[in-house]
């Protein structure tokens, strides 16, 4: 029992709750609040690491806490192993960075904007905490309408026409999720994730199909895997940059996550074999991000190439997940918490230089690196680091990838990886030419410029913003030098994964 | 089978709503459509002709439907409901800027 894993969830919720009080009161202390919120919520991360140290290095690291004293199965209970852990600490830091980029990015209508962020925030982290069913799907629908209404935030027709269509295809996800947990009720009778693992199996083929197959097309959808990825260059596009920053580098991380507990831990990675699903969705993630490198390459707006990119990146993920071999997972999860650095530092440096800019297109992005040095600079090693450059991140975990590949004889996906680094070279170098490139600027320019970004008209925001996006290259150059201080982390989630035996002796019996 | 029956047709009444009409209003009605479908079936298949799982005292029960799916469903419908209330919110808002709420006249929405 540990009360702290409840906080993690009640804190972001409570603040969400605060902020229009605050509001009411004095708007100028809103800041402060969220601060204090984001502190709390990283001051919980660090204490349950520094509390649970011994735990976390003898590898029985495991905390639970039943809601309202009710034990499982009968009750709902957070469960947090060294999975959840590695998923929550990159969540929470994810989510603190990009609060921070917020304060200086989000002009108008702050206040909403804040109760929608840790709204996000508290979904994700009981997403990520929980080991009940219904919870889940509880979560994601949070998650759902929070991050629908913050895509629709900048009120233009295309913000609102992505909002509508990122909405409908994910409550579309949501209701198949829906009708998922119920037919797992109905069959098992209980809603416990540990207890449904030990009786999935005895289920008769025909429904373990039905209910695999119906829990598949959701988290597809969710993650925008092949058949299912049309929302998403559109809302990556026309979402305000800290919030296509929480898209990639928050929410897909979460529903990577809820698809490696549910197939793995819930269901289990034999019923899919059993069902022959395992071949068919590695094929289907290679293909999807083969598809995505392509849509990349013809795309002229470098924030929907940045999209079509991560389509590209979490297929490649999904795939080496599915080859279920401890290298693998290894280099799954390495390229998770790598991506979610790069992606998320890309589309922070983006925003800021876009200021800079009328529009997204590939001309109008002429000169920028002349206007801002220094962050074009930052901006250039994070797209470096999504190449594949040693000695960034990006290097470490897409070496991790191949070699998994190659362990299993997968020589479509080690092709894949490659032609991942190769079409990347060719679409990013494009941006860093064309903003090295010569302007001219009259004194009219840069006046209408002064007038026509208004986001960052005050001189300390401009530095807050530009601070993150050192912040997130710093992160990328820092751990690309040192990726083996990720070495007993990675092992310690392995073995969760892995060990579905023991996760469901210690959620029933702890 | 009755009730997996007028849970086909609602759910493929919705679908069709959804897919082939390209009113965006008529989409959401689609929608929320296939979501009624999907609740009606839960409470449907959960109700086994027992009494109604409210015990009174000295009262004795041989047979009552499980409360668990209804909870559920109640759930489902309130974060139904919210869905629907904000995607409508957001077409006003398409609305207002375009002047349609027709999928194939906003050029925005299909490419």
């Amino acid at each position: 029992m540990d009360i702290k894993i409840l906080f993690l969830i009640l804190v972001p919720l409570g603040t969400a709750f605060l902020i229009p009080f605050i509001d009411l009161i004095n708007a100028k202390l809103r800041r402060f609040f969220v601060l204090l919120g984001i502190l709390l919520e990283s001051y919980l991360i660090i204490s349950i690491i520094i509390n649970n140290y011994q735990s976390l290095k003898s590898g029985d690291f495991f905390l639970q806490y039943y809601l309202g004293g009710w034990q499982p199965p009968i009750g709902i209970s957070l469960a947090m192993d060294a999975l959840s852990l590695v998923f929550a600490v990159i969540t929470a830091l994810s989510l603190f960075l990009i609060v921070i980029y917020s304060i200086g990015y989000i002009g108008h209508h702050e206040g909403k904007y804040y109760v929608l962020y840790f709204l996000i925030a508290a979904a994700s982290m009981g997403a990520i905490l929980t080991a009940d069913m219904f919870n889940i799907y509880v979560f994601i629908e949070m998650l759902t309408i929070t991050s629908g209404a913050l895509i629709g935030f900048k009120r233009s027709q295309e913000a609102s026409a992505a909002a509508i269509k990122y909405l409908i295809y994910n409550v579309l996800a949501g209701l198949l999720f829906f009708l998922g947990v119920l037919l797992i009720y109905f069959n098992l009778g209980t809603l416990n994730m540990a207890d449904i693992s030990q009786h999935f199996a005895s289920l008769e083929s025909g429904i373990q199909l039905f209910i695999t197959a119906i829990f598949l097309t959701a988290i597809l959808i969710k993650m925008g895997v092949f058949p299912f990825l049309f929302w998403l260059p559109k809302s990556y596009d026309t979402a305000p940059s800290p919030v296509t920053a929480v898209l990639s580098g928050v929410l897909s991380k979460v529903y990577l996550y809820i698809f490696i507990r549910i197939f793995w831990t819930v269901i289990g990675f034999k019923t899919l074999e059993a069902l022959n699903l395992n071949i068919l969705l590695l094929d289907l993630a290679l293909f999807s991000s083969f598809l995505g490198h392509l849509f990349a390459l013809q795309s002229d707006n470098i924030k929907r190439l940045l999209g079509y990119s991560s389509i590209g990146h979490i297929g490649m993920i999904t795939a080496v997940i599915m080859l279920n071999t401890e290298a693998g997972f290894y280099g799954g999860i390495l390229h998770i918490i790598s991506h979610m650095f790069m992606k998320a530092g890309l589309f922070v440096a983006c925003g800021y230089l876009l200021q800079y800019t009328r529009s997204h297109a590939y001309r109008d992005f002429k000169g920028v690196g002349i206007r801002n040095r220094s962050v074009f600079v930052a901006f250039i090693a994070l797209l470096l680091s999504m190449i594949g450059m040693p000695p960034l991140l990006g290097f470490a975990s897409k070496w991790y990838v191949l070699m998994a590949f190659l362990e299993a004889r997968s020589y479509f996906g080690a092709f894949i990886v490659i032609f991942g680094s190769l079409t990347a070279v060719i679409y990013y170098l494009r941006y860093i030419a064309k903003g090295f490139e010569e302007i001219k600027l009259t004194e009219d320019d840069l006046k209408e410029e002064i007038y026509s970004r208004p986001l960052l008209s005050v001189l300390y925001r401009e530095k807050i913003v530009s601070f993150i996006t050192y912040a997130y290259t710093a992160i990328i150059i820092g751990f690309g030098l040192g990726f083996r201080f990720f070495d007993l982390p990675l092992r310690m989630s392995i073995e969760s994964v892995m060990n579905v035996e023991r996760y469901i002796e210690l959620v029933l019996g702890g | 089978m009755f009730n997996n029956l007028i849970f086909i047709i609602l759910f493929m009444l919705g679908f069709y709503a959804l897919v082939i009409k390209t009113n965006l209003i008529k989409n959401v009605i689609g929608l929320n459509l296939m979501e009624a479908a999907v609740f009606f079936w839960v409470i449907s298949f959960s109700d086994i002709g027992g009494k109604v799982s409210i015990h009174k005292l000295g009262e004795e029960v041989t047979k009552f439907n499980d409360p668990v799916p209804q909870a559920l469903t109640l759930t489902g419908i309130v974060i139904g409901a919210s869905t629907a209330a904000l995607l409508l919110t957001l077409i006003i808002e398409l609305n207002k800027f375009s002047g349609t709420i027709d999928r194939d006249q906003l050029e925005g929405l299909n490419d």
